[in-house]
């Protein structure tokens, strides 16, 4: 008899062992927030590099072959110069083992029967079922539609390879910070899952919405954005002062419109990792 | 103009070139260096084979070689738009692994001819590959291993294709030498003395204020910037300690690899420009 209460009490403590220890002890708030606050700083760079070039137009219309003047019709391809190289440019990444670890979703699928990277064990920090969730489509149409026209400036230099390679350092970053979304998610969802689960159940997105807001927090961070564009768009001489708040500059000589970044944060970065936030967690009890 | 008919290169336009490049180059490294080192993204592959990273820079210039030679097909098959601007682009792309790129390798646009036909033979990216992995990497990122392979290659092929940018633009800055005091550099030329060329080309005082200026940026880019800072910090302030990299780092970069290699490039950019 005492042997069996002994064997039961050690399985039971093995048992909340096994269900205290989770599976990913690096993921806390903290750490989401650092991750976040750092992705800022990649945020701007991205944005300067590519307003460095004009705005370039001809990369992103479809292409034509042929002038079908005579000479035989004309062949349009349903794909612009930019979709074509991203997509190579992600074919490559995927055979270098990129979107293994799950953080980053590429815009364009792939079939990679294998990859060269050297094999690592990460570890899985996101719900199986949810972890495919992501805004792509709704980032690739906001950077080139709406963010594009007014990063950069109108005009063209024909450069159009290191153009959209820029591009797509800005739609990766994007992409990485809007998605991250998940993980803010699971480490919320961890912090209060009675509260979660109930509004999961019910899927009630209004209510997750507005668990998932705090406005102070998302206006620090929209003023953070702004002032990192100003220190790192500013342009640096030899004996010259250094910018460093946002009352004294003058937005002539930015590389980047700071407003514009804050644009992008306000409008879009922000609202669009909520919704993968609201996403995430709707499919978390799946 | 030139008797080309086109514009005129100015060492004023070749220098801004040069700095806005600063900016790249700095941006470049300190993405690089918020991963750890990532050793085995570096090690040879399965069977003795290639590297990770060489892989990536392979196959990423391949996929470059093969956007240029479309885009001026294209662009011939459009017949260039008119609002395209053919004034001088200061830009050198020189690939790292040149022997298996699709040939011959057409420019995205016709360009004003500025450099010597030969320039195309100059280029010193072996020294600069060898420099950034063995040199550089070791200062720059900490030990350590996040399994980010992929991003870590990719990071790394934008270091090196804008320090080689920047260093090959060497050439521009030999041509615009040259043709201000072609008497000067002649002699030198003819005579193939190297060492007298260096010191002909060498200014120690503006390459201190390049040096300086690195660090100024290195400092101001890599700070951990915050809302509480507030108007009257000056630059300097922020220790060194939390910046994102060593802003000496990135300055001793600049004095001892790239300008250095910049200067190896316009020696040999003028040794073969009397040919």
């Amino acid at each position: 008899m005492a042997a069996r209460a002994i064997y039961t009490v050690l399985v039971c403590a093995a048992a909340l062992l096994l269900a205290l220890a989770s599976p990913s002890a690096g993921l806390s708030l903290d750490t989401v927030r650092e991750f976040l606050t750092r992705e800022e700083d990649t945020i701007v760079f991205s944005l300067i590099e590519r307003a460095r070039y004009p705005l370039n137009r001809p990369a992103y219309d479809p292409i034509h072959l042929g002038d079908g003047d005579g000479a035989g019709p004309g062949r349009r391809l349903n794909a612009s110069f930019a979709e074509l190289f991203i997509r190579e440019s992600e074919a490559v990444q995927s055979k270098a083992g990129r979107y293994q670890s799950l953080q980053e979703i590429p815009f364009f699928a792939y079939r990679v029967p294998f990859t060269l990277a050297p094999p690592f064990n990460f570890t899985r920090e996101l719900y199986p079922a949810a972890a495919f969730v992501n805004l792509n489509d709704a980032i690739w149409s906001m950077y080139f539609n709406e963010l594009l026209p007014v990063l950069a400036n109108n005009g063209d230099d024909g450069n159009y390879a290191v153009t959209v390679d820029s591009d797509l350092a800005c739609l990766q970053v994007l992409s990485r910070r809007i998605n991250y979304g998940r993980y803010v998610a699971e480490v919320k969802f961890r912090g209060d899952q009675q509260t979660y689960t109930s509004l999961i159940k019910a899927k009630d997105r209004d209510a997750l919405m507005k668990l998932l807001t705090s406005e102070a927090q998302e206006d620090v961070v929209k003023r953070r954005v702004e002032k990192k564009a100003i220190v790192f768009g500013q342009s640096i001489t030899s004996d010259g002062p250094i910018e460093t708040s946002v009352s004294n500059s003058s937005q002539a000589n930015f590389k980047v419109d700071p407003s514009v970044v804050y644009k992008l944060y306000d409008q879009w970065v922000i609202p669009l990792t909520k919704q993968v936030e609201v996403e995430y967690l709707l499919h978390r009890l799946d | 103009m030139d008797a080309a008919g086109g514009e005129q290169l100015s060492l004023a336009a070749v220098r801004d070139a040069l700095v806005r490049l600063e900016d790249s180059v700095v941006f470049a490294l300190l993405e690089r260096a918020r991963h750890p080192r990532n050793a085995p993204a570096y090690a040879p592959g399965c069977g003795g084979g290639r590297s990770l990273a060489e892989f990536f820079v392979r196959e990423a210039e391949a996929l470059n070689a093969k956007a240029s030679f479309f885009h001026s097909i294209h662009a011939s098959l459009l017949r260039l738009a008119p609002e395209i601007s053919l004034t001088i682009t200061i830009q050198e792309d020189v690939p790292f692994f040149p022997q298996d790129l699709p040939s011959p390798l057409f420019p995205t646009k016709s360009p004003p001819k500025v450099l010597h036909p030969l320039a195309s033979m100059v280029t010193v990216n072996d020294a600069i590959w060898k420099m950034y992995f063995d040199e550089l990497l070791p200062l720059l990122t900490v030990d350590g291993d996040d399994g980010n392979y992929a991003e870590t290659v990719a990071l790394d092929f934008a270091c090196l294709q804008v320090m080689s940018r920047r260093i090959h633009i060497g050439k521009y800055v030999a041509e615009v030498k040259f043709k201000d005091a072609p008497q000067d550099y002649s002699p030198l030329i003819q005579a193939k003395d190297s060492n007298s060329l260096m010191d002909l080309l060498t200014f120690k005082a503006v390459e201190e204020k390049v040096k300086k200026r690195v660090e100024k940026k290195a400092r101001t880019f890599g700070q951990n910037v915050n809302l509480e800072d507030n108007a009257g910090k000056q630059e300097g302030t922020a220790g060194d300690s939390e910046c994102k990299v060593d802003p000496t780092v990135l300055s001793k970069l600049y004095d001892q690899w790239v300008m250095p290699l910049t200067k190896d490039v316009e020696v040999e950019y003028l040794l073969r420009r009397l040919d």
